[in-house]
This record gives structure tokens, C-alpha cells and sequence, in this order.
């Protein structure tokens, strides 16, 4: 609550605000199609299925986005009370038990957008795309929408083997093959719904621009490496949706705003400056899901002079040129373009020397320390924050045996805070921001203790 | 020397202390491999003279170890199996296999190769659709899964031997199916609490002697005059794992007999054969796949049909249940969970619209894996049982 | 004409309650009580108050039934039932319309669905101490006033602050902010009964808010709760006279159903020993 006229402590990018209002696009795209009577679908963020919907001219919306939407705007909170009254336990997922409540207030209006849903609401879906992907918790959720919505549930079905399991022999043909069938069947499915042909060039667009994005993304978060880190995780935050949600649905726009935005990034980092307005006095990473109805916090971290200069969650994957040429099926090649074979996509990572540790390392123990740790390295970052989701297990599930690894491998301390994606209450911003003060003498101690070491930061 | 127990009181005494039977057969020079959840095909480990031994947690031992690894947001019972594993107690073990059944017992299985290292481990990814690309891909994941216990005892599974398992595990779920057959009675021949002890018993023991306690639990209780008595209220119970006496003990404490369930320390793994296919992988992976009936695979009537209608679609996922309660005679249904079970969660409001829909009373209950927590359950159960009565 | 006497007892985990009905269903006497903790063992004095009061004497009862969080080991009970139960029986002989009743006391919350005075269905809320009466004593002790006061104050707001925090620690801490920040007490108060209100709108969502909705319970007796609550659930929130007492009275109603049943059966009642010794718990509590 400070009133002095002191500047921001977050310095924020310009080039974000075009690309976070790219969102607002999705929903009044959903409505105007649903006004007009054409297709619009409920979906998930996964790899495989918006890009195919969007090349069958289905308008997609993707409920999680809208969950967090509506907890940023301070208007979740009665939907998650609907979704209790339902009867549906309240340690479910925060995006579910809001786009739950939805729902059921869609019921009640017999079908309409409720007047209170804010940037227009999503309309009435005709289909759910449901996908197991990282979250397998989520097909259930849109299996349970059958109590509002007489639409189909399709469940994409992605592999999501082992470690070791993935170096088998022949393990990643048969997975690729497994999507490649899989996916068309989903083709099918829409073909049947629709009463039309798949569009297949259309797939090369939505599909391949999603390359051409997560590129710029790519170069951009290689900017951020510089000291001061010229972008806040804020800044991702607001960005990424963009690339996340309208990405298949228009590549070229999107595409233009991330390379405006790797513009202003590579100014900053040519002039020196930092994406907070106040020295950088610690370098973070935030691991995990943010608090999206609390995004203020990060000002009050970066008036401390703290710099989330990368984060865990949506970071894009390494550019990479795949000789595409001897597949000739569409689907063949919309899957081989990004379903990579683990041995390869860790030798990119990591290089050919640290590759092999890992993989020797998987073979014997079935996991190896080292992974998911290359970008703490990278930015040099002194300490992490490990957000701990109420009703997240998915983000969670792994947070505790990374503060193991961060400290084993990397000598960097970390710390946990509690909240959640929604639920605002599960959330204590006073004792977060005392654990943080407390935490800056640690980052402090193991300094050193790198230093000590010999490492590199 | 003393005549070795046997029936319902072997079945308590290795309730009681699981890894005896297990550490035994190891010092025989057999292999022991644990096992998450009931999807780890254990027809393929019997068909190599292995021990499968399930790894359950213990809702009587405080977690204190495992929070440091797993934040307590998760399954109390998946954090209580890793706490015992930090603890050692599961560290006689050759191997674990582990299964997709959902996210946090899939993490699990990472944390465990990290901080218990079992020597050996497997991972199988079973799809969660019913797909048929889906039954393809479990069939080939079930390969890769007989090359890793080949790798591991040396051994080759053979069609013939890893037919006599299908065989001797079709046995076994027939024999529960009787044994199930005898709690139809009223009063049942046997109660929910000895139930779960048979059940955990033969998933500590070698499927042979399985069957051989399943054998004499069956004539014990036929012959029985000491079951349990005749009350106002037949339950089934249906949810997530129970994998201690506790709650059915709470519940039989009152008016009320649990006679059926859906759970997986019970029916859920025993209702429904393997079918004996030429090649024993093709009904393998459609029983394990299509068969069990958890809530962690996506069912629908018909996954390529366009429309759908919700009553249409409760009754293909649940009706099992309503003929549960016709054949058991229940007059209602406990469903359980424990907290921070996303799977069972989400069926909650449709498994109560589909048992409203057909006049079946039902109530849900969540606890957090702790005995200690039953007891204000206890009032739940009892206002129920006054509703219905 | 020869008089049969009722018991009903409901040990709560805060307050222990007795009350006594002839066959007419008249209230001959009741008897509220800290059940405290050096009181909890002794049910068996509350009885013997409530037995003077009526001027009868322990065998002149012709049945007692037990309810509430220590029903289980009332030595002097013939039978128990649970509070939920005795609770919808209870407060459908005040409001015979009633939909949904709401009970909170000092450990729990609960929500009843009640058709033709019966119970259909219920939510319950044991976990924590938020949305119970204790929640308001924890705060009142910080606020270093008698919880009994807080429903006036409240009454004086203008305009209540928003309390966002559903836990009892945080909301603790969040009431200490707002005073800090110079907002005056009665809107902190209020606040907080439109907090605590909310949770339970939110909990009693399932069964459908339907009027005649009546609130029992301790908290009951907070006018300013009743308000909140009447603002959360958008309905008109009936209070009986004395709202502890529902418990009680529906245990001893039901006894006297109980007893009717058996005698029209043609069966003889089954009471257990008359011994008015001390009540033992649960050992968890």
C-alpha cells in the first residue's frame, strides 16, 4: 500500500501488451463463431489437437486460460462456490472447479454466457478435447462437464512413457506410430462431427507455425541470460498465452509480435537494462505455475531487487532442423516435426559430453539428477521458487525432490511457497514475502558456497 | 512344531505381517518385485516364478520422511508408500514396477528410482482411453515389459508359461468371485473387515498359495456359525483404495455390513477373466486396459460416436455398480476417497446422479489416510444409516 | 391417567443439553451446560439438574436417548442417534415448513435437507475450526472481547471490511491488518460474520436453499450471523427461541417415537440400567 511516487518496481516491456491482448481475441473469436453458428471447441493445452481443429475451421477456447482469466480479474471465486454446490471435492483443480462452476451457470441460463463472465465469455462448446498430456487428472474433468454439456468428449491419447522406458528398443517408433493412428483417429472423429474433409495444408500452417513462435521464443529467452536479466518472468507470463492459445489459430500475428518482442529484449540487453527498476540483486527462477490472481507479488519481490530472469513452466524447445523430406503423410510429418527421440533432444540440451552422464544415469538408476536443471545454470540464477499448488498435483508432484536436486547438483537453495493457480485464499502473501526476506540470507551463504567450489556464479 | 494356521487366520497373520511368506521365498532364491496399484500385469511376473508383492501404504504409521520429497498436497496413500520406502521397509525388494495409473503414482514412480533405488524398476505408461490404438500401444507396452523381467531373472517367458499363468491368475480371481458369492447371504458368510485381509493376503503372497488360502477361506466360511451378524443395513463401498481394516471396521461397528464393493483392495481386480488368446499379450492387454473398472481409464459407450447423451453415458460407466447392489441385496453406497485423489474425485457428482437415478441411496465420504480421522466419519455413517433405514 | 416421561440428551462437544417431554411432547425441562473440560464427564449432573427441575426422578424416565459428538457412551442412555438426525426431528417440531436447517456449533457445521420433518440428506464441516463456533471465539479472544458481544457490534456496521482468508490463522492476521489500517471495529465484525456465512452458504449449496430455512446451534445466537447469513443465502433465516436446544428435543421426540413403535408392536421397551454415572468420550477428540 505504498503511496510515494516511487517508479515501478517491474519494468515492464512494451511489446508485451500487444501479444497478452492477442488473448482477448480467443474468446471474442469463440463468440462471434458461435454467434455466427459455426464449430467452437473446448480445449486443452497440449501438443497435438488445436492446430488440427484449427485447420477444421473449429474456433477453439481453452477453459484453463479462462479459469486464470477469471482469477486475475478477482471473478473466480463464485464459480469455484457452483462447482462445491455440484458436489465436486474442493481439492480438485482450480481451472476445473472454475470452468466447473461456468458450467453449471450456463445450465441455470438456459446455454447463454453468463452477463458476469468476463472478456465475453466462452460460448456453448459443441465438442471437448480432452488430453491426458502432462495433467492426466484433466480428462476426467471434461468427462464431467456431461452434467452441463450434451457435446463429445474426444480424449487425446499421447505417450508418456519412462525415462529408461524411452531408450527401449523400438520404444519410439512404436510411440510415434501410437500418435500418428491416434490422431487420425481424432481426424476422423471430426470429420464425422463436422461433416467435412480435414483440411491438410491448412495443418502445415497451423501446425508449422508454431515452430516458427516457439523460434522467437527460443531466441528470446536466449537474450535473457544477459546480466541484468532484461525480461521479469511477468513479462513471460503475460506473453506466453499468446503463443499458447493463438498460436495454431494465427500463426503469421503471432509470430510478429514475439519477434517485436525479441526486438525490445535485444535493446535492453545492448543498453544494459534490466527487466526490473531497481539494481538486480538476486537472480530467480520460478518453478511451477504462477499465482495468477496475485501476480502483484513480483512487484513487491522485484522492489527487493529480485529478478525472475527465467522460469520452469512453457519454456520453449530448442529450434531444430528436422529432415522432413521422406515423409510424405501429413500426419506423419505434423508428428515426427515435434515428437523428438529423447536421446536426441537431450544431446541438443545438453550437449554430446553432459548427454551421455544423463543417459548412462537413466539406464542404470531409471532418472538422472541433472535433467530439468540446464537453465539454472545457463542464467546463473541464485535461488528458485517452488510454487506449491493447493490443487496442482501435476506442478507439485516433483518440486520437493527438486529443492533436493537444485542443492546436490547446483548448490542453489530454494524455496517453497504455497498458493494455488485460483483459489486465492490458499494463498498468504505477508508470510511469503517474510520467507523471502529470510531467503535472501541463504541465496547469500550459498554464493559462496559455489564460489567456494569454483563454479561459474 | 506347530501346526501352520490356516484359512481366515493365515489370512490375519499375514495381514499382520505381510513380508514374511516374501522374505522367506527371497532366501529360496526368488525374485521379489513390488507393485503399484493392481495394472502391473502380475500374470507376466508368475510366468517367471517371480513374487509379486503390492506395495501398500500404512494409514497407521505418520508420514515423516516423505514430506521432504512429495509436498502433502498429494495422495496421503501414494505419500505413505514412498515414507515406508524411505523408511526401508520395502527395501528387500528386487524390483518395482510401477504403472500410468495417474499423475502423482507416475511422479512417484521418478521419486522412487531417486530416492529408494530399488534395483530394479519398470515403468509401463498404460493408456488411458479405450481407443483402439490405445489396446495396440498396451499390447506393445506389455513386450517391452516381458523383455524387462527376462533382463531381469534371465529367463525366457514362454506362450506355455506365461499361459499356465494366465490360467493359475483366472483361478485366483474365480475363487474371489466365490468367496464374493458367499457375502450375498444375509448376514454375509463373510465381513468387509476380513475381506480386505484376504485380499492384502494374497497380494503378499505367490498366486499359487494365493489360491490354496483362498481354498480353505472359502470352506471355513461355508461351514462357519461365528460370522458376522445379521444388521439393518447391506452397503457397498465403493472408491478409492483401502488398504487397512479401519474404515470397514468403523462402518461394521454400526448398524450395517459392507457386503459388496468396488474397490482395489477388493473386487476390482478379480471381477472378469483373462481371455486365453493365442497369444496371451492380446487378452492380457485387454483385460488390464478394458476389464478393470478404475477410474483413471476414460470410458465412454461408443468413443467414435458424435453424439452423446449424459444418462447414456453414467449407465455404460456404472451400471455394474447397480447390479453390484440387485445381486448383493445393498441398500445403499458408501463412496470413499482419500483427499487429493483427482481420479476418484471427479466420478463423485456422476456416480451420485447415476445412483440417484436409479433409487440406490448414497453418501461420499473423504479422509486423509489416518485412522485417527475416521471417527468423526463415524456420524456421517450413522446419519446415513438413518436415512436409509 | 399415568405420564410417560422423555429424556433427550445431546452432548455436544462444547455444550451439553437436556431436555425432558412428557407423552403430550410438553417441555417439562431443559438444561444447557458448558460441557467444558473438566465438565465432560459429567452428563450425569446436567441430568440430575434437569431431572429436578421437572421434579422427577431418573426411573420416573420411561426412555433416554443420546445424540450429539458423545452419544456413543452415555451410560444412562437406552439408545443413540445422531445429532443429524435429532437435529432435522428437532427443529421441524418449531417449523414444521422447514427445507433446510443449519446447525453450527462449536466444532462442526452442519447442513440438513428435511422433507415432511424428515431428513433427506446432509453436508457436514469437522475438519477445522474456520465456519464453527470456535472460529468466532478464537477471534474474539484476540480482539480481547466476549464472543457473546460480537453480534451486537456487528449490528452497528456501516460497512463491513472484506475478510478473504477462510482459514482461522490467516483470518486472525487479516483482522489484525484492518485494525491496524484504523477500520473500525464493527466493520471488522461484520466481516467476519460475512466470512463465516459465506463458507456456510458454500457448504449447504448441495441441498438447495429452500425456505423455510432455520439456523440452530450456538452461533445461532449471534444476530449478526443470522444476518450475514440471511444475505448470503438470500432467503429470510428463522431462529428458534432457544436455538441449542433442537438436539435435545429432537432426541427425546424421537425416543418417544421409538417407544410408540415398540409398544404398537406389541414389544416391551428396551431400556438399558438407570445408573446416572459419568459419561466417557472418545479417546480421540
Amino acid at each position: 500500500m505504498t503511496t510515494e511516487a516511487k517508479p515501478r518496481a517491474l519494468n515492464r516491456l512494451q511489446s508485451m501488451y500487444a501479444l497478452r491482448a492477442e488473448v482477448d481475441k480467443m474468446y471474442e473469436g469463440g463468440v462471434e463463431a458461435s454467434e455466427e453458428g459455426k464449430p467452437v471447441a473446448w480445449v486443452m493445452l497440449e501438443g497435438w489437437s488445436n492446430a488440427i481443429l484449427n485447420a477444421m475451421g473449429v474456433s477453439t477456447v481453452f477453459p484453463e486460460n479462462y479459469s486464470s482469466l477469471c482469477a486475475a480479474q478477482g471473478v473466480a471465486t463464485p464459480f469455484l462456490d457452483r462447482s462445491e454446490a455440484e458436489g465436486y471435492p474442493t481439492h480438485l483443480c482450480g481451472y476445473a472447479r472454475t470452468c466447473i462452476g461456468y458450467s453449471s451457470r450456463m445450465v441455470e441460463l438456459d446455454g447463454e454466457i453468463p452477463p458476469e463472465a468476463p472478456a465475453g465469455g466462452m460460448p456453448k462448446p459443441v465438442l471437448l478435447v480432452a488430453s491426458g498430456e502432462v495433467c492426466d487428472a484433466r480428462f476426467k474433468w471434461f468427462q464431467s462437464l456431461g452434467r452441463f454439456f450434451d457435446a463429445p468428449v474426444w480424449t487425446i491419447e499421447s505417450p508418456y512413457p519412462g525415462l529408461r522406458e524411452r531408450l527401449m528398443e523400438g520404444a519410439h517408433e512404436r510411440n510415434v506410430n501410437f500418435l500418428i493412428k491416434e490422431l487420425k483417429a481424432f481426424v476422423a472423429f471430426l470429420e464425422k462431427l463436422l461433416g467435412k474433409k480435414m483440411d491438410w495444408e491448412a495443418l502445415e500452417y497451423t501446425g508449422g507455425g508454431t515452430n516458427e513462435i516457439n523460434r522467437w521464443r527460443w531466441e528470446i529467452n536466449e537474450l535473457r541470460k544477459a546480466h541484468p536479466g532484461p525480461m521479469n518472468t511477468r513479462d513471460f507470463w503475460s506473453a506466453v498465452t499468446a503463443a499458447l492459445f493463438r498460436g495454431a489459430a494465427d500463426p503469421d500475428v503471432i509470430t510478429k509480435g514475439f519477434e517485436r518482442m525479441y526486438d525490445e529484449v535485444k535493446e535492453r540487453v545492448d543498453k544494459g537494462i534490466a527487466g526490473i527498476n531497481r539494481p538486480e540483486r538476486y537472480r530467480l527462477s520460478f518453478e511451477g505455475l504462477p499465482p495468477w490472481h496475485s501476480l502483484g507479488f513480483l512487484e513487491q519481490l522485484a522492489d527487493r531487487g529480485w529478478n525472475f530472469v527465467i522460469e520452469s513452466a512453457y519454456r520453449p524447445p530448442r529450434p531444430i532442423t528436422i529432415d522432413l523430406s521422406k515423409y510424405s503423410d501429413p500426419m506423419e510429418r505434423y508428428v515426427r516435426r515435434r515428437y523428438r527421440r529423447l536421446e536426441d533432444s537431450l544431446r541438443e540440451d545438453y550437449g554430446p559430453e553432459e548427454a551421455e552422464i544423463i543417459l548412462d544415469e537413466i539406464r542404470r538408476d531409471g532418472t538422472s539428477p541433472r535433467m530439468g536443471l540446464r537453465h539454472i545454470k545457463d542464467y546463473q540464477v541464485d535461488g528458485v521458487i517452488l510454487h506449491v499448488l493447493l490443487t496442482c498435483r501435476s506442478t507439485s508432484a516433483g518440486l520437493n525432490l527438486l529443492q533436493h536436486r537444485l542443492l546436490d547438483v547446483l548448490k542453489v537453495p530454494s524455496l517453497v511457497i504455497e498458493g494455488d493457480i485460483i483459489d486465492v485464499s490458499a494463498f498468504n502473501p505477508a508470510e511469503a514475502l517474510r520467507n523471502a526476506e529470510a531467503f535472501e540470507e541463504t541465496m547469500d551463504h550459498y554464493r559462496k558456497v559455489r564460489k567456494e567450489l569454483g563454479m561459474p556464479w | 512344531m506347530a501346526e501352520p494356521s490356516k484359512g481366515l487366520l493365515r489370512a490375519q497373520e499375514i495381514y499382520q505381517d505381510r513380508s514374511r511368506r516374501a522374505l522367506e521365498l527371497q532366501k529360496q532364491g526368488k525374485k521379489v518385485v513390488g507393485y503399484l496399484c493392481i495394472y502391473p500385469v502380475l500374470e507376466m511376473m508368475t510366468a517367471l516364478d517371480i513374487v509379486p508383492y503390492r506395495i501398500f501404504g500404512d494409514m497407521r504409521e505418520p508420514i515423516t520422511k516423505a514430506d521432504s520429497y512429495i509436498p502433502a498436497v498429494n495422495c496421503p496413500f501414494l505419500r505413505s508408500c514412498l515414507d515406508l520406502g524411505l523408511k526401508e521397509k520395502y527395501s528387500f525388494l528386487d524390483g518395482i514396477v510401477t504403472t500410468h495409473i495417474c499423475d502423482v503414482g507416475s511422479s512417484l514412480s521418478g521419486i522412487w528410482n531417486y530416492t529408494v533405488r530399488t534395483p530394479f524398476s519398470f515403468h509401463i505408461d498404460t493408456p488411458h482411453t479405450l481407443h483402439e490404438t490405445s489396446l495396440e500401444q498396451e499390447r506393445g507396452l506389455l513386450e517391452d515389459y516381458q523383455k524387462a523381467l527376462e533382463d531381469l531373472t534371465g529367463q525366457k517367458m514362454t506362450k506355455e508359461r506365461l499361459q499356465e499363468a494366465v490360467r493359475v491368475h483366472n483361478e485366483q480371481r474365480a475363487l474371489v468371485r466365490e468367496l464374493y458369492e458367499l457375502k450375498k447371504q444375509d448376514p454375509p458368510l463373510i465381513s468387509g473387515v476380513e475381506t480386505i485381509r484376504v485380499i492384502k493376503a494374497i497380494q503378499s503372497i505367490p498366486v499359487d498359495e494365493g489360491n490354496k488360502l483362498l481354498r480353505e477361506v472359502i470352506d471355513e466360511v461355508k461351514e462357519r456359525n461365528d460370522g458376522p451378524q445379521k444388521k439393518s443395513a447391506r452397503l457397498l463401498v465403493w472408491g478409492s483404495i483401502l488398504d487397512d481394516t479401519a474404515l470397514p471396521e468403523m462402518i461394521e461397528g454400526l448398524d450395517a455390513n459392507v457386503v459388496m464393493d468396488d474397490t482395489c483392495v477388493g473386487s476390482r481386480a478379480y471381477f472378469g477373466d483373462v481371455e486365453l488368446t493365442n497369444d496371451p499379450l492380446d487378452g492380457l492387454s485387454h483385460h488390464y486396459l478394458v476389464d478393470i473398472k478404475c477410474p483413471r481409464t476414460f470410458r465412454t459407450r461408443d468413443y467414435t460416436d458424435v453424439r452423446k447423451d449424459y444418462m447414456t453415458d453414467l449407465a455404460v460407466r456404472f451400471s455394474y455398480l447397480r447390479d453390484y447392489v440387485r445381486d448383493w441385496k445393498a441398500d445403499g453406497v458408501i463412496m470413499e476417497s482419500v483427499r487429493y485423489c483427482d481420479t476418484h474425485g471427479y466420478d463423485v457428482p456422476g456416480v451420485r446422479d447415476y445412483l440417484d437415478s436409479v433409487g440406490i441411496p448414497s453418501i461420499y465420504l473423504e479422509h486423509d489416510y489416518t485412522e485417527g480421522a475416521l471417527a468423526p466419519l463415524r456420524t456421517r455413517v450413522q446419519g446415513f444409516l438413518e436415512i436409509i433405514e | 391417567m399415568v405420564r410417560i416421561y422423555f429424556a433427550g440428551i445431546d452432548l455436544g462437544s462444547t455444550m451439553t443439553k437436556i431436555v425432558i417431554i412428557n407423552d403430550d411432547e410438553q417441555i417439562l425441562a431443559y438444561v444447557v451446560h458448558h460441557t467444558g473440560a473438566e465438565h465432560r464427564h459429567l452428563a450425569n449432573r446436567v441430568m440430575e439438574e434437569g431431572l429436578a427441575e421437572a421434579s422427577l426422578s431418573i426411573d420416573d424416565i420411561s426412555f433416554v436417548m443420546a445424540t450429539g459428538y458423545g452419544r456413543i457412551n452415555v451410560p444412562f442412555a437406552d439408545r443413540q442417534i445422531t445429532e443429524l438426525s435429532c437435529h432435522a426431528r428437532g427443529v421441524a417440531s418449531f417449523f414444521p415448513n422447514v427445507r433446510l436447517a443449519i446447525d453450527i456449533g462449536g466444532q462442526d457445521a452442519k447442513g440438513l435437507k428435511i422433507r415432511d420433518g424428515k431428513l433427506l440428506d446432509f453436508v457436514m464441516s469437522d475438519k477445522c475450526a474456520a465456519g464453527t463456533g470456535r472460529f468466532l471465539e478464537v477471534i474474539a479472544a484476540a480482539l480481547g472481547i466476549e464472543v457473546e458481544d460480537l453480534g451486537g457490534i456487528s449490528l452497528r456496521s456501516k460497512q463491513k471490511v472484506s475478510v478473504s482468508s477462510t482459514c482461522t490463522v490467516f483470518a486472525q492476521q487479516e483482522v489484525v491488518n484492518h485494525l491496524s489500517a484504523g477500520v473500525p471495529l464493527e466493520d471488522v465484525v461484520a466481516g467476519l460474520h460475512d466470512a463465516m456465512a459465506s463458507r456456510t452458504a458454500r457448504m449447504v449449496q448441495r441441498l438447495k436453499v429452500e425456505p423455510d430455512v432455520v439456523f440452530t446451534g450456538g452461533v445461532a445466537k449471534n444476530a449478526g450471523v443470522v444476518k450475514a447469513l440471511e444475505e448470503n443465502l438470500r432467503c429470510p433465516v428463522l431462529v428458534p427461541e432457544e436455538p441449542l436446544l433442537s438436539g435435545a428435543l429432537g432426541a427425546a421426540l424421537l425416543g418417544k417415537e421409538h417407544v410408540l413403535k415398540a409398544l404398537a408392536r406389541g414389544e416391551t421397551i428396551q431400556t438399558g440400567e438407570r445408573r446416572l454415572d459419568r459419561a466417557t468420550f472418545f479417546e480421540k477428540e
